[in-house]
């Protein structure tokens, strides 16, 4: 458990560490983009190119948290994350894209993965 | 639903709001639940886990800051990861903007408006705000978000008191909303084989940099890498057609 700031530290210390640690290094960046986006055309290729990088950085993220999962989610086997996040989008390519049809089979996956593979 | 151009502005932020609750808001509110949980194993009040949903508004850097306060790590190092894994913002906020500003607009508006920038508003607002009359895509934007955040920080709060009292698939099943709604809501928005292939690329070579890369550069590197090759692949074909 990472201790408070010893000088800071009081009783409204976690909601501190929230807005310092967490909120500031996150809305920095959406308030940056507000500034950068001035003067940019819906379709300019520049905006084409960031909305495919921010596209990639998603699909990064997912692989991180399947790969690397936080918390209880680490129950689960490599195997059974993988299937749950392969099972939802073979739904979304198989079903034209029924959304909630999606998550409730890779959701199924992983609660039945666990169930069957994990010790817990 | 679509939206006229000659609807008062409290009935498009009804649709906005129905549309969120249609189902996108009820996905990010049952994957925030695994926040309040988070922030209940780390000790913090209830209050920060709420406040988390509503003023950081991201579910990964959520899960990094208390998953990194559970393990141990400095402070420094906690909002610098952080601040990685919301790189993503500044490209995702640039490419929706263009959507929501209107002449004469404040940058105080404007500001707000980006704070509700994360995947499903920006996945569900690229799709759907150009079909809609560009004087009224603020207040149906708003309505949208606004309903995706009153649930989620419903969830949070549940998620504080009820996740322990889960047994250990469900409660593994709720924070794996996140990643398997990520997903979801990247497929549902493919348009081109450019998308498929930034969607693709950035699943594929995020672990590899995780493993070659690391320091918390490692996501922004394999979004670069992903992204670029998927735009270059985009302008060929267009240029081919």
């Amino acid at each position: 458990m990472t201790q408070p700031i010893a000088l800071l530290d009081g009783p409204f210390w976690p909601y501190l560490a929230l807005i310092l640690f967490a909120v500031l290094p996150t809305e920095i960046w959406r308030w940056l983009a507000v500034g950068l986006a001035r003067g940019l055309d819906t379709d300019s290729p520049l905006l084409e190119w960031v909305r495919m990088v921010a596209t990639a950085l998603l699909a990064g993220i997912v692989a991180k948290l399947i790969v690397s999962p936080p918390g209880v989610l680490a129950a689960a086997p490599l195997f059974v994350r993988v299937a749950a996040i392969g099972a939802a989008a073979a739904v979304m390519a198989l079903t034209r894209r029924r959304m909630m049809l999606a998550v409730l089979t890779g959701e199924a996956v992983l609660v039945g993965g666990v169930f069957l593979f994990a010790k817990f | 639903m679509s939206v006229s151009a000659d609807w008062s502005w409290p009935r498009v932020a009804l649709a906005g709001a129905r549309d969120a609750l249609m189902l996108p808001a009820w996905i990010v509110g049952f994957g925030l639940i695994g926040i309040g949980s988070l922030a209940h194993d780390v000790g913090y009040p209830v209050g920060v886990a709420v406040l988390s949903t509503i003023l950081v508004w991201a579910g990964p850097s959520q899960v990094l800051f208390f998953a990194s306060i559970a393990a141990g790590a400095a402070w420094s190092a906690i909002a610098i990861a952080v601040g990685f894994a919301s790189l993503r913002f500044l490209p995702m906020t640039m490419a929706i903007m263009p959507l929501l500003r209107r002449p004469g607009q404040s940058v105080w508006q404007q500001l707000l408006l980006s704070h509700y920038v994360a995947v499903t508003a920006w996945t569900e607002g690229l799709r759907r705000l150009p079909g809609i009359p560009p004087h009224q895509r603020v207040v149906y934007f708003l309505g949208f978000a606004n309903a995706c955040m009153v649930v989620s920080s419903i969830g949070t709060f549940s998620g504080y008191y009820l996740l322990g009292a889960l047994p250990t698939p469900f409660a593994a099943g709720l924070l794996c909303l996140t990643p398997i709604f990520f997903l979801v809501s990247l497929t549902a928005g493919l348009r081109h084989l450019a998308d498929v292939v930034a969607v693709a690329l950035g699943l594929a070579l995020a672990p590899l940099c995780e493993r070659f890369i690391g320091g918390g550069f490692d996501l922004i590197v394999s979004g670069l890498i992903a992204g670029s090759i998927a735009f270059l692949i985009g302008r060929r074909r267009k240029a081919a057609a």
